[in-house]
């Protein structure tokens, strides 16, 4: 168990590109945090330069107390989850979970007992003597996941850890995620580009873009008062309604805005959206389009006028040049 | 960094050692091959010990030796009867033909095929000598003709037949993996509008394959040239009117013993196959 | 079934058989000389007996000369694969100084410098080293040849192994002999296999390099002696040839066998496999 600071940290492709750019990071002791940005945003090179699969150009690492900066990968108790899983296909899902154990050069005892505890903790006993290829996709998830935790490393890092599962299943693994997260209370790093699962997984969240963080907070935070424009647009299923006001951007959830007698914006519903219990209306107001969620069977018919407000707590204002939150 | 965590240095050690064979076995040779071919290096007598350079004289020697240009032509209809031609339309038929018929009947038909290809060199070239010899050969006993000494009468369609029989599993293995590359709905929508086998060839699967038949007549011409095995069948006999290139230089350097001379047909060889491997890979680098 | 279309299924087959017959005629030569009694040239159903293979098992070099085949054989193949395995998963990793020109110059010279071309001057570097008649030198020479196709080959395997495999194992702590051994080596084993095998088949069959080489007729592999025993010519030979070609075949025809059931034949970037 242990935190993980990163100062000053720059990671540099050949050619230039600072994929991670003199970047300040502190993650607590058994916290479960999320990297989350767009593809391209440096957050898996982050998490790989956590890890020593990349070289740190500038800057420290640190784990607990130890600067890991120079260390290689295998020295820096860490474990990882790749997006792909890497299972190797030779070896069956015990010889798999047992690796970091036979690496170590574990007595075979302590390699067959480990890879049985650790199979059975994470529901996957019945399949120890299976390849990885005959496995299901949420079994195969969960094998690296045994792996990882079998390493029994400081701190646990996952690259988009349930993207490779189709739509239902993923829900199903991230409940199972946080409560294995929870069990184990194992400082945990992982990318993803889906702000939904961040918001739904992590203790606390760093937005990243272009190598830097852009706001660092709690999904409560993050997803109430984005820091600026750039985020606001990232976090949230139904896009934030962000309309120009002279020197300012005025910022508002859809799901805070609802109909009144007079308010911010009035407009033409345009287009209805059925969302399951919610719908998504757009109204055309001017040059603007303003989205606002009702609720199921409050649907407003098409082509008529409608004033919208919100509570003053949840209008935000950005700065127009810069983009960032003044209010 | 690399994704293995070897390093530069630990890289250029696991290469080294492969680098090393290459460069002693085969640059080196390839390099000395200049040098050799602009001497009168022998293999016995004085100008073994003191070779002199004689510069390009060994190059216009050969151009004026009847043997050479004899060697150059026959090499050329080699290249082109077996090769280019015999090869290629099989190999390609095979492919084609073969799409059609019976699992078993094509897995019986490529596996001979293909066996004749591996089969060790020495091995066929005797199993043909056996099929083309007077007397009891078999071709003679089918046609009814033992007499004929094949091999003696037609030394070189007895190597162009050969060569076809020998080297057709290339080419019809690499048109089975480019016509399993044409979109069957192509051919589906000729088949629609009532077109023959020959102009479903010609409109849709020859447009696909244009580069794969170029790289194929590159690679078996390139193979062919330099192929020894004429030498078991015939040795360049009789009289010299089946010497291929290779043979040549072999007889010259090794049964003659003009080491310099040889090597001067070496490099114009060398430089044939250098032509064909530019070629060759322009055009896979034009693919990539 | 339109009557056409059985006439053409008809010419198909017809055109089929003809092909066929072209492919098998000389090689049933293999299966019945050998044990008939009077051995011809010609194809005949044999008089069985086993008195050839007693013949060829009692010729002084037959033996001697597949014994003398698998050492060369065996060790050009050890060669070429371990040291193209190394070099093709250094040159798949890391991008050392020069890579890209070093991987164009092996492609060249894969094809441009064959043993034909070079026959000259090996054969006079090996005569001034004093190797003539050492097999290792041999073998090696015919390694050296086979090197640049199998790194360009084992390389395209190496590419396609995915990275991730390795760096998980050295977040697990592996060293990079422990990477190699344990995951990348037997992942690759298709590749690995493919290029044992093609570069078994091509140093069984060379007849050049050894026939150039290895003048000492209690050194030469099989290729050179059944080359011998034919060009003496004579009847008294052909109770040890078909016999012997027959032995010599069979390594090939089983490796031949296994590589079918096993992978089947696909197409490697233009080589025998």
């Amino acid at each position: 168990m242990a935190s993980i600071t990163a100062e000053g940290l720059s990671t540099v492709y050949p050619g230039g590109v600072r994929a991670v750019d003199d970047l300040d990071l502190e993650i607590a002791d058994g916290e479960l945090f999320a990297l989350l940005g767009p593809s391209g945003c440096g957050k898996t090179t982050l998490l790989r330069t956590i890890a020593g699969l990349e070289a740190a150009a500038g800057g420290a690492v640190t784990i607990g107390s130890r600067d890991v900066t120079r260390l290689q990968p295998g020295d820096r108790r860490v474990a990882m989850v790749f997006q792909d899983y890497a299972l190797f296909p030779h070896m069956t899902v015990a010889e798999n979970i047992a690796y970091p154990l036979r690496v170590r050069g574990a007595a075979k005892s302590v390699q067959r007992e480990t890879a049985a505890g650790t199979a059975a903790g994470l529901s996957l006993d019945g399949l120890l003597g299976r390849r990885p290829g005959q496995l299901s996709g949420g079994q195969q998830q969960r094998a690296a996941l045994a792996r990882a935790v079998a390493a029994s490393a400081e701190v646990l890092l996952l690259d988009e850890p349930l993207s490779n599962l189709d739509a239902r299943l993923r829900l199903e693994a991230r409940t199972f995620l946080k409560k294995l997260q929870r069990e184990l209370a194992l400082t945990t790093v992982f990318v993803t580009h889906d702000q939904a699962e961040a918001l739904a997984l992590a203790d606390r969240i760093a937005v990243m873009d272009a190598g830097r963080i852009r706001q660092l907070g709690t999904p409560r935070e993050v997803f109430q008062r984005p820091a600026d424009t750039f985020v606001a647009n990232f976090i949230g299923s139904t896009p934030m309604n962000l309309v120009p006001r002279g020197s300012q951007i005025i910022g508002v959830r859809p799901e805070y805005l609802a109909p009144a007698e007079e308010g911010l914006f009035t407009g033409v519903v345009s287009i209805v959206e059925n969302l399951g219990v919610t719908s998504l209306v757009t109204l055309d107001c001017g040059d603007e389009q303003i989205g606002y969620v009702v609720p199921e069977d409050d649907e407003p018919p098409v082509g008529t006028a409608v004033t919208v407000d919100a509570p003053p707590a949840r209008v935000l204002s950005y700065d127009r040049e810069t983009g960032l939150l003044v209010r | 960094m690399d994704s293995s965590g070897l390093g530069v240095r630990r890289a250029v050690g696991f290469v080294a050692p492969a680098l090393l064979l290459i460069g002693v076995f085969l640059v080196f040779p390839a390099l000395w091959t200049l040098y050799i071919g602009i001497t009168d290096y022998r293999l016995t007598g004085p100008a073994a010990a003191n070779p002199r350079v004689v510069g390009v004289d060994n190059l216009v020697e050969a151009v004026r030796d009847p043997l050479f240009t004899n060697s150059v032509w026959l090499t050329a209809l080699f290249v082109l009867g077996s090769a280019v031609v015999g090869q290629n339309v099989l190999g390609f038929g095979l492919a084609w033909l073969l799409r059609t018929v019976r699992p078993g009947v094509r897995r019986l038909v490529e596996g001979l095929v293909l066996l004749s290809w591996i089969l060790p060199g020495t091995v066929v070239a005797y199993l043909w000598f056996a099929v083309l010899s007077r007397d009891t050969g078999t071709l003679g006993l089918l046609l009814g003709s033992p007499e004929t000494a094949w091999l003696v009468r037609y030394p070189m369609t007895s190597l162009i037949i050969f060569n076809v029989w020998r080297g057709t599993a290339f080419s019809m293995l690499l048109y089975t993996s480019a016509l399993a590359a044409v979109p069957p709905s192509q051919l589906e929508t000729a088949r629609l509008v009532g077109a023959s086998g020959w102009q479903t060839v010609r409109d849709v699967v020859f447009p696909h394959i244009r580069g794969h038949v170029l790289t194929n007549t590159l690679l078996i011409s390139l193979w062919t040239a330099n192929d020894f095995t004429p030498f078991l069948l015939t040795a360049g006999g009789p009289d010299h009117r089946s010497e291929v290139l290779p043979v040549l230089i072999y007889r010259q350097a090794l049964e003659s013993g003009q080491l310099g001379y040889a090597s001067a047909l070496s490099i114009l060889l060398l430089v044939g196959n250098l032509a064909i491997a530019l070629v060759y890979l322009r055009l896979l680098r034009r693919r990539a | 079934m339109s009557p056409l279309w059985i006439v053409r299924r008809i010419g198909l087959y017809v055109l089929v058989s003809v092909v066929l017959a072209f492919f098998a005629v000389p090689m049933l030569w293999l299966a019945s000389a050998p044990f008939d009694a009077k051995p011809g040239l010609g194809l005949r159903w044999p008089d069985w007996t086993s008195s050839n293979v007693v013949a060829t098992f009692e010729h002084p070099y037959a033996l001697t000369s597949l014994v003398n085949s698998l050492v060369l054989c065996v060790v050009a193949t050890v060669v070429t694969t371990v040291l193209a395995a190394l070099a093709a998963y250094a040159l798949s990793r890391v991008r050392i100084p020069g890579r890209d020109l070093l991987l164009y110059l092996l492609l060249l010279l894969s094809s441009v410098v064959t043993g034909t071309a070079a026959m000259v001057p090996i054969f006079v570097m090996m005569l001034q080293l004093g190797l003539i008649n050492s097999q290792l030198g041999t073998a090696l020479v015919i390694s050296g040849g086979l090197l640049p196709a199998a790194i360009f080959i084992l390389k395209d395997f190496m590419d396609a192994v995915p990275r991730s495999y390795e760096e998980s194992a050295r977040v697990f702590g592996a060293s990079p002999r422990q990477v190699l051994s344990h995951v990348v080596l037997p992942v690759a084993r298709p590749g690995v296999a493919t290029i044992f095998v093609w570069a078994f088949v091509n140093a069984w069959g060379n007849f050049l390099l050894p026939f150039l080489l290895l003048r000492d007729v209690g050194r030469q592999p099989a290729a050179v002696l059944l080359r011998t025993l034919y060009d003496e010519g004579g009847s008294a030979n052909l109770t040890v040839i078909p016999v012997f070609s027959l032995l010599y075949s069979i390594p090939v025809v089983v490796l031949y066998l296994f590589v079918n059931k096993r992978y089947g034949f696909r197409f490697h970037g233009g080589i025998k496999s």
